[in-house]
């Protein structure tokens, strides 16, 4: 399947997931989701317990791509100007000053994005759909490439703002970070049991990541894989146990992560299993789903599994 | 009265002439040589409502695309399901397969007449009529069973003559009897029987068959006709190879079967199904070379 058209010259993406699995133990939906969206040009959600490389991960992609990296940790008495930025009078000038927020960053990584409030959440969701940010009187475009990790604990929801199905949407795609299998916390003791060790970076630039967005567009997506992406997504409107289904937006990121996959493995074009592997990711958190789930402790996934085996690939 | 009879008798007299004298229609007939002409019923005893096939099998020693000469029977009160055709050549010839889906929807015994081509028969120079042999087909509607003929593959020549005796002979039996043949035996040999309504409905497969021979036959039509339907089918009958049905992708296929000969074919299916059209060619070069390879 590979094809002679492969990423130009200079980094390439594939080295940014050899870096990352360099760091990380396991972890490949996580690593394979921040790769694509960096190509994607799209944020991730991430969602696990504490302590499974969540952050390791997103400091691991910016250190790859020698990009700029911010980390927040979202707490409740945090106000957007600590995330976006503010103006401070200089005594010696006697004129406002900008000092700019921790969303200056090429990767940004919201930690537990749901401890804030909702304010704070509405400034970085409209920092990552507009890609700009106003300080004071002035606009400022964020650097490019930009990216945001965030990160959600599922077991910890005293004192949390849960994010509206609306911001949910922002992001790209949602991973569910697992505990790792036996052998990889083995490895990981071992990997990492004498401290750290350091993280492999500038295998790639902020230019090449540019560049590869750029060519990513590029990738032909047949009619037919267009509509298994589409079908997908309509398929979660009406299904059992969803009250609401995913917006068309939902289509759109599928498609763009399909691109982004082909892109990653060196093709010229996208697959049914491209869109098919990739749903989940995309459709999980655009998706609402019947009180009847809480109720009876259904698992949201299997409802998702549900829907994308309903869906025949072309 | 009785010149009235000498005039009608005249008239018939006139029109069996030009019938037996008239080359087979003044069509523009292909001269071929037809090696073989059969006809076949998987089932030559079904109950109302029951499926079965006719096979009509044409051998020519020419290489052509199409028989559009073979005229297949009528089917009187079946139903047509489905009709394929599939056309292969090799260095010896032609043969051509014609599959007609039918439907028994009466009962009783049933033959069809044996399908013909019209054509200058090349071992002779002469135009002819080569037809199939005639099938029965008994339909049991209450449990009746009767025993039939299943057709073979026997092929009769057709001799303009044996129109002359027959016309002749329904002269004798009565004038207006025979103008009335020798019209409705005129109409027969100037006009084609009225092309075969499409099928309404999708036929299932027609003789049982193993996945290998649907690749092979996918391939046939393929390469005849690469259509996107046909890719299509091709790509379906490689991942029933491989073991998944419809809705499957191509990671299923390779994860059911992991053979090294089929797995280029799986692939190539995949690039020339879903990659874009300036790499379609030579997907599809390489897609009928692994097919083939995997065939051998």
């Amino acid at each position: 399947m590979t094809t002679s058209s492969a990423p130009g010259t200079g980094g390439r993406p594939r080295d940014v997931r050899d870096a990352l699995h360099a760091t990380i133990v396991g972890q490949d939906e996580v690593v394979e989701a921040l790769v694509l969206s960096l190509i994607a040009g799209g944020h991730v959600l991430l969602e696990g317990a504490p302590g499974v490389a969540k952050t390791l991960a997103c400091r691991a992609l910016a250190a790859a791509i020698a990009g700029t990296f911010r980390r927040v940790q979202f707490t409740p008495d945090l106000l957007p100007s600590d995330i976006v930025g503010t103006r401070i009078f200089d005594q010696k000038t006697g004129e406002f000053a900008t000092v700019l927020g921790p969303l200056f960053a090429n990767v940004v990584l919201a930690d537990e994005i749901n401890r804030a409030p909702a304010k704070v959440q509405s400034a970085l969701l409209e920092g990552m759909q507009e890609r700009r940010a106003t300080i004071g009187p002035a606009t400022h475009d964020l650097p490019a490439p930009f990216v945001v990790l965030a990160t959600m604990n599922p077991y910890d929801s005293d004192g949390t703002y849960p994010l509206p199905l609306a911001q949910l949407d922002r992001f790209l795609a949602k991973v569910v970070v697992q505990y790792p299998s036996r052998e990889e916390e083995r490895a990981i003791v071992d990997r990492f049991g004498a401290g750290e060790p350091p993280l492999r970076s500038g295998v790639a630039s902020a230019a090449d990541v540019l560049r590869w967005q750029g060519e990513a567009h590029a990738v032909f997506v047949d009619a037919k894989v267009r509509d298994y992406a589409i079908d997908l997504v309509r398929a979660t409107r009406g299904a059992e146990l969803v009250a609401h289904g995913a917006s068309p937006r939902a289509a759109l990121a599928l498609v763009a992560l399909a691109r982004a996959r082909a892109y990653l493995e060196e093709r010229t074009f996208a697959t049914p299993d491209d869109v098919r592997d990739l749903a989940p990711s995309v459709l999980r958190h655009r998706i609402s789903y019947d009180d009847r789930i809480a109720i009876a402790g259904g698992d949201p996934e299997e409802v998702v599994r549900r829907i994308i085996a309903s869906v025949r690939a072309p | 009265m009785a010149g009235t009879r000498r005039r009608v008798a005249a008239l018939a007299a006139a029109v069996a002439a030009l019938i037996a004298l008239v080359p087979l229609p003044a069509l523009a007939l292909r001269t071929l040589h037809v090696d073989a002409l059969g006809m076949r019923a998987d089932r030559t005893q079904v109950r109302v409502g029951e499926v079965f096939h006719l096979a009509i099998h044409a051998r020519v020693r020419e290489a052509v695309t199409a028989l559009d000469e073979l005229v297949i029977p009528d089917v009187g009160t079946m139903q047509i399901l489905g009709d394929e055709r599939h056309v292969s050549s090799s260095v010896n010839g032609t043969d051509i397969v014609e599959t007609l889906t039918l439907e028994a929807r009466q009962p009783g015994t049933f033959t069809f007449s044996g399908a013909y081509v019209d054509a200058i028969d090349a071992r002779t120079g002469k135009p002819s009529r080569f037809t199939a042999n005639p099938v029965r087909v008994v339909v049991a509607g209450n449990g009746a069973v009767i025993t039939g003929n299943a057709g073979g593959t026997t092929f009769a020549v057709f001799h303009p003559w044996d129109v002359v005796r027959l016309i002749v002979g329904v002269m004798l039996g009565g004038t207006a009897l025979v103008v009335a043949a020798a019209l409705a035996v005129m109409m027969a040999r100037t006009r084609r029987p009225a092309p075969l309504p499409m099928p309404a409905v999708v036929a299932p497969p027609a003789p049982p068959r193993t996945p290998r021979d649907a690749v092979a036959a996918a391939l046939r039509e393929y390469r005849t006709a690469p259509s996107h339907d046909a890719l299509m089918r091709l790509r379906g009958a490689l991942f029933a190879v491989a073991g998944v049905g419809a809705g499957a992708t191509l990671r299923d296929a390779l994860a059911a079967r992991a053979d090294a000969t089929l797995r280029p074919a799986l692939i190539a299916a995949e690039r020339t199904a879903f990659g874009p059209a300036h790499a379609r060619d030579a997907a599809s070069a390489e897609l009928i070379d692994a097919t083939e390879a995997w065939l051998r």
